[in-house]
């Protein structure tokens, strides 16, 4: 049974959560630019490469940046029994996973949506490719969110093996940046596949990871 | 009613406990004894669902709970270990959380009156995280009047408080089974309140 | 049960090797060098069986809550894993007479290459919880997740591949091959499968009784 309340209160309490720990936020944005940085120092500060690397290396980062919202999504309610308290007030676990993707979203990945162009900015990219870039991202962000989802309930209780959850994602992640970074410098018709299977991926995820981040939270209950 | 018949659980293959059957009918209080790790918590979650016995089944007023959860969710409270406040939130803000969350109809007035009794009225808007172990637990326990379901299950609820507040949660107990609830919770500690019917874990572990 | 299987595959790949060195002829294009397929591609056909077969058992495993499932994916993840790192050692010794380096990053070697890398989770995730009932059902959960994401990696690497990668050296996965040098491959393949086959029952074997012996 799922009282609207519910819902609500689980919303309400996540928007406080985050909006309380912004600094999160901003530190995982901060991480996005100096990805950017080291890319610059690394390769050197020549233009001309940058017009043909420069949106594959926001991707990367991108993608970079969605490991570190690895343990945000369920760990501290497991720790303290929180997510059983929210079980028992009514809302399945798949809701609960459907609810935090939504916050996680919104905190973590919407405000891409102003450092992508500073980014662009950055590495010197046009204009009409900064458009394709945010359109990408905004049916791609919420696949990565997914994805890390997926990751964090499967992490819940590996105490031994630090890394392994950013490398599912990573791995998870890797059609997303193909038809992402292609649909830069493509014709017509390829950017509108692209997008296309791109959008069936995202409905993909999104029908298989509330499913199967609850089974996987609740195998971490049952197992603790 | 909650009944439980021939609850069994084993953990990789190694049984915990054995056959625990128990009735819990309205104004009847069990408290669940045994040595650390017996499995008092291990039987609790069971009852709550949270954990799967390998055999045995659990009926809420006639209905097995498996079936039935959400239903037998909306009237069970449980006090778990742990405490399930956020330390993001302030007192108030976990309160009113609660109250949301459980739909409750408790009022403004009620509310200020269990901070006040339970001492906490003066951090109404603290972070949790100022508070000591003590009080975070005694906010955990106003979960049992905002949520204000007939059956609480508790696990080791006096650790750590008071005896101030030790006397206040028997009260609450007391109070709680005359308006017909029923409370089941594990301790080492034998509260000072009659009738309470103890289940001795031992007798059905198999250490 | 093993003798009749070790026998079979003995002769299975005492022909096989006779056929692929001694039997079929060089390829117009590359000489002798071709020879190395009659290991490569059977390589890459047990990677591919394995994650196949891992895939099954975990969906059995998890819906059914049998144990041999979980113990059948402990045994066989190395044995894929082993396969799939042969087929990407072979192709790239197959590619330095061929395009002259090490690696190429055409569309088969980078998938055969995240298949590996799949591999390898699937086995470090199983030994990073100290709860082995729970690790090898999130392994489970894991495989199924993955073996759904394969085809969508192997469209989008081929995908990659179109747009930037010329037709020319996609050529070497084109499947006319002759006859001729298409029986010494079903020889390898057979013979390859064997092997996995009585490696994967010793390994079962193995894990049974290391299970026992925890309990």
């Amino acid at each position: 049974m799922h009282s609207v309340n519910s819902i609500l209160a689980l919303f309400y309490r996540e928007l406080k959560i985050s909006y309380r720990n912004f600094s999160d936020i901003l530190s995982i944005l901060m991480f996005f630019l100096l990805g950017i940085l080291i890319f610059v120092f690394s390769i050197g500060p020549n233009t001309e490469i940058f017009n043909e690397i420069g949106i594959g290396v926001i991707w990367t980062l991108i993608l970079l940046s969605n490991n570190l919202s690895l343990r945000k999504f369920y760990q501290n309610d497991f720790n303290d029994g929180s997510i059983i308290l929210l079980h028992m007030s009514g809302l399945s676990y798949e809701l609960i996973v459907l609810i935090k993707i939504m916050i996680i979203w919104i905190f973590l990945q919407l405000p891409f949506f102003i450092i992508i162009p500073l980014a662009a900015i950055l590495l010197n990219i046009e204009l009409p490719n900064v458009n394709l870039i945010l359109i990408s991202f905004l049916i791609g962000s919420p696949i990565l969110t997914s994805i890390a989802s997926i990751s964090g309930s499967m992490n819940l209780l590996n105490q031994r093996n630090f890394a392994i959850g950013s490398v599912i994602i990573m791995i998870l992640s890797i059609p997303i940046i193909i038809f992402s970074v292609g649909i830069i410098n493509a014709s017509e018709e390829i950017v509108r596949a692209q997008l296309q299977i791109l959008i069936g991926i995202l409905f993909f995820f999104l029908a298989v990871t509330p499913w199967v981040s609850a089974a996987c939270i609740k195998l971490a209950i049952q197992n603790k | 009613m909650l009944l439980a018949n021939n609850i069994s659980f084993y953990r990789n293959n190694n049984i915990i406990f054995k056959d625990v059957s128990l009735a819990l009918p309205p104004q009847k209080i069990i408290n669940i004894t045994g040595a650390n790790g017996i499995g008092k918590t291990t039987l609790l979650k069971i009852l709550t669902h949270v954990l799967i016995p390998k055999k045995g089944d659990i009926f809420w007023n006639g209905k097995n709970i498996k079936k039935n959860l959400f239903n037998y969710y909306k009237d069970v409270t449980f006090v778990m270990d742990k405490q399930t406040s956020n330390i993001n939130l302030s007192v108030i803000e976990n309160i009113f959380f609660w109250k949301k969350l459980f739909s409750s109809i408790i009022s403004k007035k009620e509310i200020d009156a269990i901070l006040d009794l339970l001492s906490l009225d003066n951090y109404r808007n603290t972070p949790i995280n100022y508070l000591s172990n003590g009080e975070i637990k005694k906010l955990e326990l106003t979960r049992l009047v905002i949520e204000r379901k007939k059956l609480w299950m508790l696990d080791e609820p006096y650790i750590g408080l008071d005896i101030e507040t030790i006397n206040l949660l028997n009260e609450t107990f007391i109070n709680h089974t005359k308006s017909g609830g029923m409370i089941i919770f594990s301790s080492h500690y034998v509260p000072d309140i009659p009738n309470i019917e103890n289940l001795q874990l031992e007798n059905y572990a198999q250490r | 049960m093993l003798t009749p299987l070790i026998i079979l595959s003995v002769i299975a790949l005492t022909t096989g090797l006779v056929f692929a060195f001694y039997l079929s002829p060089n390829d117009y294009q590359q000489g002798s060098t071709v020879r190395i397929m009659y290991v490569h591609v059977p390589s890459a056909w047990l990677a591919l069986l394995t994650f196949f077969i891992m895939t099954v058992y975990s969906i059995i495993g998890l819906a059914f809550k049998t144990p041999f499932s979980f113990i059948v994916n402990a045994a066989v993840a190395p044995i894929g894993a082993t396969f799939t790192l042969i087929c990407l050692i072979t192709g790239s010794l197959w590619g330095k007479p061929m395009w002259g380096t090490w690696w190429v990053w055409d569309a088969r070697l980078t998938s055969v290459a995240i298949l590996f890398m799949l591999y390898l989770i699937i086995i470090f995730l199983k030994n990073s919880f100290t709860n082995d009932s729970l690790g090898e059902k999130i392994t489970a959960i894991f495989i199924i997740v993955g073996s759904i994401n394969l085809p969508i990696i192997k469209f989008s690497v081929d995908w990659w591949n179109t747009l930037h990668q010329p037709a020319s050296i996609s050529k070497l996965s084109s499947s006319s091959i002759d006859p001729s040098m298409m029986r010494p491959l079903i020889i390898m393949t057979i013979a390859f499968t064997l092997i996995a086959l009585i490696i994967a029952i010793i390994r079962i074997k193995a894990e049974i009784s290391e299970r026992k012996l925890k309990n």
